[in-house]
């Protein structure tokens, strides 16, 4: 039966037979996925796919060209090697490049379910379209067809317009909706942090201007679970790789090859955290402490798992440190190792999906038609130049003024945007309050 | 292939309009020069990033792994090592850099500076061995035997011998129908150009004289590139003495003394008479000075060897003064004093970065 639901597959006999049975040791650690179809391709093609966020089709965009000219360089230049592609969808689709050696493609496999499990089972992903695949299908399709209508040059400047808005959603919204049994794109209510969907429905736009929009919308919540649990899902693959090799599948002569590839995904790089790293060992101390592991891959993301597991302990063991520009000698170096001060650093840069946090909190509240947003300022500051570019972006998709109130090193700025400039004024007080903002 | 390469493609030609939107700005600069490879040139652009609200980079900071002391060091990936120059502003520090074809740049060069294609020297047709399998003859060795074109000859003869019969097709090739693929020599305009680039490195010419000396070349070699199959390219310092130097010497040598244009312009001289004859080749040189030759009867010799030598045998000889701190700048105001109407000659001068698209726009206008 399993080889019969396998057939779309391009492995080699060889490699669909490792698959197999490597699926078979991984389900007898009681991982639990849906179908895997796994496809054999060159390195070139690999590239190409993960330069359209892994699936071989979507809307025609130059932003993936650029992807894929830096993917195709890295690549020629041996700099950067992708070993494989793994997407969210059912069933799983996950891409091995053929240069890989038939231990690299074992080690890849099973990491390939490690993620499936994930896929299947971490809360994030309950509310993901399964059937992205399709999905993706449909959206270039509909993309195409507005070119040909409406031309390239208009519906490429759209859709820049339209991108440079993506991550202004609200990551846990699809949990909420999903758990309410809401239906998705209820009526926008203020505040609201989902502002793409606030703009889908009431910003004034020709229908295939909405399309766009709703497509980047959709594209962009599809996305965002891989983002939010990015440590936890590449730590649960690399914990199971790890495990189901070494115990199940390898004999003894492919230890060391083993050893080799697997060090080389979970190596420390100086001055910044693996993901793989960090979530291999998070696992790994979880287990020590006799955490049920699967538990915590069912209801965590990187932010609350972190919050939960790491403590004095762990920082240690691991080595984590703060660093700082140090401003006299302006090189960068390590600043503490306090543990507290680490895991809050860590929290603070994963919290929020790793976004900059921006809410719409009213609409036309002086009469103009103005979008008020407010940033929930935590330290960090917004890129200005970046933020002015965007704002204005904001304000064409709206087509009216567009105010953002954020901090700059702890003075309040008002951002105030009229749709042809972007006017910075300083306020006093520190202009993002969290416990303001919720009377709007 | 996928979709992929009509994005890349798309990204492409973005990313050419933004060259050529910008090519006035790296008319003045040095940035493509290092990347120069043999039929390509890396442009470093900043990426063509879309905005999104994300935080800066004040102040630099994170969490790390590893060992270290509190105040040790952290190794960057995206390392700054090295890095000088004033803090902050770190925008764009995503560099791609994108290969764009020499011819291309050329072209991208002609638009902007509207610069004619130039007219050969002459009707000079000097026929090459075309060098190219394009034809046929009757004997040669096996490796090179043309399978159809003998089936052929067979098939012609048995049929015109009456021996083809259509229930046994068979050819059999004899002797005389063997047939072999052979070089055909054609007459192929022989467009060979050498380019004279001669420097005075004297103590007054600093590092941004070089420079903009470097800058122009650079140019005038892409665009002469493009107009010509085969060119050469000379570099000859000199200060009271010149010298043949390879490219590199070329733009960091930094000698210093007296300056004695005319060794420059006799050293051409003598190339040009052992082995850059006229007749087979177009011959551009470019001089770069300060202006500040050593003494007016130098400066005499050097008239009397651009008038009777150099100039008939040359396209044109470009004389380019970059301004100096110490340089007065007397050589080309003597130059066009006395050679100023003859059309082969053609002066410029560049006081900074800023004139070395009118300059080159001077030296190449004229489409000779």
């Amino acid at each position: 039966m399993q080889s019969a639901r396998r057939r779309k597959s391009s492995l080699t006999p060889e490699l669909a037979l490792w698959a197999e049975r490597i699926e078979k040791v991984a389900r007898g650690y009681e991982l639990d996925f849906r179908e895997v179809v796994f496809e054999l391709l060159d390195s070139k093609d690999v590239n190409g796919i993960a330069a359209y966020g892994g699936f071989p089709v979507r809307y025609p965009s130059w932003r993936f060209g650029m992807e894929f000219e830096r993917l195709d360089k890295g690549y020629e230049y041996g700099l950067s090697k992708i070993y494989e592609l793994v997407i969210n969808n059912d069933p799983v689709i996950a891409y091995l490049v053929k240069s890989n050696s038939l231990l690299e493609q074992k080690l890849v496999m099973a990491h390939v379910f490690g993620h499936a499990d994930f896929f299947a089972h971490n809360c994030w992903f309950a509310a993901s379209d399964r059937h992205m695949l399709e999905t993706m299908g449909r959206h270039s399709t509909a993309v195409r067809r507005m070119v040909d209508r409406h031309g390239l040059e208009r519906v490429e400047t759209f859709m820049d317009q339209a991108l440079s808005l993506e991550n202004l959603l609200d990551p846990y919204l699809p949990l909420r909706e999903h758990l309410a049994q809401a239906k998705p794109l209820a009526r926008a209510k203020l505040p609201t942090y989902d502002l793409l969907g606030f703009l889908v429905e009431r910003a004034p736009l020709d229908d295939w201007q909405r399309e766009i929009l709703r497509i980047v919308r959709a594209e962009a919540y599809y996305f965002q679970p891989q983002r939010m649990t990015k440590i936890m899902n590449e730590g649960w693959a690399s914990f199971w790789h790890s495990r189901i090799l070494t115990e199940s599948v390898l004999d003894a002569s492919e230890i060391v090859d083993f050893a080799d590839c697997h060090s080389g995904a979970t190596a420390r790089a100086p001055g910044r955290v693996n993901p793989y790293k960090l979530g291999i060992e998070l696992f790994r101390y979880a287990e020590e402490l006799g955490h049920d592991i699967f538990a915590l891959r069912r209801r965590h993301n990187d932010a609350s798992l972190i919050d939960e597991l790491v403590d004095e302990t762990f920082i240690e063991r691991e080595q984590l440190f703060l660093y700082g520009k140090n401003a006299r000698s302006s090189r960068v170096e390590v600043t503490d190792r306090d543990w507290r001060k680490v895991k809050n650093r860590l929290l603070a840069d994963l919290a929020w999906g790793g976004l900059p946090q921006i809410e719409l909190i009213a609409v036309d509240a002086d009469g103009k038609g103005e979008l008020v947003l407010l940033h929930h300022h935590d330290g960090r500051d917004l890129q200005l130049g970046h933020a002015r570019e965007t704002l204005l972006r904001v304000a064409a998709l709206w087509k009216g003024p567009v105010h953002l109130s954020t901090r700059e090193e702890n003075e309040g700025r008002l951002l105030l945007c009229d749709g042809k400039d972007v006017e910075v004024r300083e306020v006093q007080a520190p202009a993002a309050n969290d416990e303001q903002s919720g009377e709007h | 292939m996928f979709r992929i390469e009509v994005d890349r493609a798309r990204f492409r030609e973005i990313v050419r309009g933004r060259i050529r939107q910008d090519l006035r700005k790296y008319l003045a600069n040095s940035e493509l020069i290092a990347k120069q490879g043999e039929h390509a040139v890396s442009v470093p652009i900043p990426q063509i990033e879309l905005p999104h609200f994300r935080f800066g980079e004040n102040p630099k900071s994170g969490v790390g792994q590893g060992p270290g002391e509190k105040g040790e060091a952290v190794g960057q990936e995206d390392g700054e090592a090295g890095g000088e120059g004033a803090a902050g502003d770190h925008e764009g520090s995503h560099i791609l850099e994108v290969e764009v074809e020499l011819d291309e740049l050329a072209e991208m060069l002609g638009r902007e500076l509207e610069l004619p294609n130039i007219q050969p020297r002459g009707k000079r047709e000097i026929s090459t061995d075309g060098g190219r399998y394009n034809g046929v003859r009757r004997s040669g060795p096996d490796s090179l035997r043309h399978m159809r074109r003998t089936f052929k000859a067979a098939l012609l003869r048995t049929v015109a011998a009456n021996e083809w019969d259509p229930n046994d097709p068979k050819i059999v090739p004899i002797r005389e129908d063997q047939r072999y693929r052979a070089r055909k020599s054609a007459p192929v305009p022989d467009s060979s150009a050498v380019i004279f680039h001669m420097m005075d490195v004297s103590g007054s010419m600093g590092r941004e004289q070089k420079e903009i000396v470097r800058i122009e070349a650079f140019w005038i070699d892409t665009w002469l590139r493009s107009q010509y199959q085969n060119l050469e390219v000379v570099y000859i310092v000199h200060d009271a003495v010149a010298k043949i130097v390879d490219q590199n010497a070329f733009f960091h040598l930094r000698e210093s003394g007296g300056t004695k244009i005319s060794s420059a312009y006799e050293l051409a001289l003598k190339l040009i008479q052992e082995r850059y004859r006229p007749e087979d080749w177009n011959i551009y040189p470019f001089h770069y000075s300060d202006g500040d030759n050593w003494s007016a009867r130098d400066t005499e010799r050097c008239v009397a060897l651009l008038k009777d030598e150099l100039l008939p045998r040359c396209n044109q000889f470009c004389y380019g003064q970059v301004k100096s701190a110490y340089g007065s700048g007397q050589f080309k105001k003597d130059l066009d004093e006395v050679l100023g109407s003859d059309e082969r000659l053609v002066t410029s001068s560049v006081a900074d970065r800023g004139d070395i698209a009118a300059a080159i726009r001077q030296f190449l206008g004229k489409g000779r």
